[in-house]
């Protein structure tokens, strides 16, 4: 196969490592050592690894805190590397992780740590509802008194208006994703609920209902990216990272199309390109949903599902309509359940990906998987988005 | 008109922008290649990358293209809630988004509208940046 990258290393991630989920006593730095010392456990201490370092960071709202990528280099021990805060909102976390895997892949370092932290109980609801809301376009958005759920009930009312779905299809979505993570001992609510829990919470920005939102919590995330040789060097089980893809759209809602998620859709197939294979191949998708309304968007513009049928992602793949595929929809329990602290989440997803291909996801194991997609966003929807395909070492 | 002759009295900057809209005149950018319209008016065009971008009245009549209502408002937005909020497609092609003055269970997709202009409150003004204080703020009001 042709490939732009035949003679560059093939980034892939050898160790991986979290913080507990949700609501902590522990400051953002205490959060990344936490998760630095997992996944450093059976390795060398990071100076003697790692060459450069990237935070997913959304806000420095909660802890009155910029230049992460300084003061974690430091907590990590690591002197003079290059260092450095990612913003992109709740994409900031994959952002940081495809600078680690591009530093890789064009030979400027052989070991890179992508991680992200957030620290948003700090502030209280209304304080994280504030520091979100800065991720909307200021001159319309923000002076509206809009919010991240209203935002999200624009897309999910028009959604509801064009297709078949139902506020219940929604609500299944979170029903599914918290069965998931009730086989995930990281997830911050690995409690099964059911569809009555969620039709019945509080209007958050109908149609969409408190349980259709993921949780505000804290989290931190750490992912070590090495060439193939260095990982097998460390005799660590490797996940390749085959493709990488991200793509901007407008800030403004109201300016895209609403329900055919364009930018999502355009960073998927980068990812798809670089990795040689197309979205019937993809096992395993960890999406970005912050509300149910975004995995059934998602599962539509990353090609598993025909246009108005992404709604269906709850149900086993062979009761979904004709022209879905079989992939499995977020076994970590998604943003919904396992969590979601911004800076971070971008990273559990690629951690949860790690533990899927190499056999370390335990109950939750998703039998005989051997690719993963990975899609982050940040902003409203695909404001922004990351995408990355990983597979299993043997997939070549 | 060229880029590096932008100032706040242009209505490509935000403070162009709200003047006029302070005077009830909603401006749009219109791209001369693709005919999309952007709100607020910008240098470029999204839709197609073009520069030549033209500024033109739009329409302030409308109709509702998504709403919701925020129950869980903003600190500076809390003494409102629950509000209701739109995106709405105007009749020149451009859409934006804006409180709606109505309930939400009066409004569906399709209901007409008109965008009005108020002076901000005074929570409003005091949730502004120093820059923002006299911009006006934009309601649509149902037909």
């Amino acid at each position: 196969m042709e490939s732009g990258y035949v003679h560059m290393p093939e980034p892939v991630i050898a160790s991986v490592g979290a913080s507990p989920l949700g609501h902590t006593d522990l400051p953002g730095r205490d959060l990344f050592s936490l998760a630095l010392a997992e996944a450093f456990d059976e390795l060398p201490a990071p100076a003697d690894l790692v060459e450069a370092m990237y935070v997913g960071n959304q806000s420095e709202s909660y802890e009155h805190q910029i230049m992460y990528g300084t003061l974690l280099a430091e907590w990590a021990g690591l002197r003079h590397v290059p260092a450095e805060r990612v913003e992109g909102c709740a994409a900031a976390g994959a952002l940081a992780l495809r600078h680690a895997v591009k530093d890789v892949r064009n030979g400027e370092h052989e070991a890179v740590l992508a991680c992200g932290v957030e620290k948003m109980t700090a502030a209280g609801t209304s304080g994280a509802t504030d520091a979100l809301s800065a991720a909307f376009d200021r001159a319309i958005e923000q002076r509206s008194g809009v919010t991240a759920p209203s935002q999200y009930a624009l897309l999910a009312q028009r959604y509801l208006h064009e297709t078949d779905a139902t506020e219940r299809d929604l609500a299944e979505i979170a029903v599914k994703n918290h069965a998931n993570a009730a086989n995930n001992p990281r997830a911050q609510f690995p409690e099964e609920i059911d569809v009555a829990t969620v039709l019945e919470s509080d209007p958050v920005a109908p149609p969409l209902k408190l349980f259709d939102c993921a949780p505000v919590g804290d989290g931190a995330a750490a992912v070590l990216v090495t060439t193939p040789d260095l990982a097998a060097d460390l005799d660590r089980p490797q996940v390749r990272v085959a493709g990488s893809g991200a793509s901007a759209n407008s800030i403004a809602v109201a300016e895209r199309d609403m329900t055919e998620i364009a930018g999502a859709r355009v960073a998927a197939e980068r990812a798809y390109e670089e990795a040689g294979i197309d979205a019937g191949a993809v096992d395993i998708v960890e999406v970005h949903d912050a509300f149910t309304v975004c995995e059934a968007l998602l599962a539509e513009a990353a090609g598993f599902a025909p246009a108005g049928t992404g709604y269906q992602s709850y149900l086993p793949p062979a009761e979904r309509a004709t022209g879905w595929t079989d992939v499995q929809l977020s076994p970590s329990g998604g943003l919904k359940a396992r969590g979601h602290p911004i800076g971070a989440t971008g990273l559990l997803q690629a951690l949860e990906a790690y533990e899927q291909l190499t056999g370390t996801a335990g109950d939750r194991t998703i039998t005989d998987a051997e690719t993963a997609l990975l899609l982050n966003e940040g902003g409203v929807a695909d404001a922004v988005t990351v995408s990355h395909v990983l597979t299993t070492a043997e997939a070549r | 008109m060229t880029d590096s002759s932008l100032d706040a009295t242009d209505p490509r900057t935000l403070p162009g922008f709200f003047a006029a809209l302070a005077d009830g005149t909603l401006l749009g950018g219109v791209c001369a290649d693709c005919e999309q319209v952007l709100l607020p008016p910008r240098p470029a065009c999204y839709a197609c990358g073009s520069r030549a971008v033209t500024v033109e009245p739009q329409s302030r009549e409308g109709r509702i293209f998504s709403y919701t209502a925020v129950h869980t408002p903003p600190p500076a937005f809390a003494a409102d809630a629950p509000y209701t909020v739109a995106v709405v497609e105007l009749a020149d092609g451009g859409r934006l988004l804006g409180r709606v003055d109505a309930d939400y269970a009066d409004v569906s997709i399709g209901d007409s509208v008109e965008l009005t202009v108020r002076e901000p409150t005074a929570p409003e003004r005091e949730a502004a940046l120093d820059y923002e204080t006299d911009w006006p703020v934009h309601v649509f009001e149902q037909q």
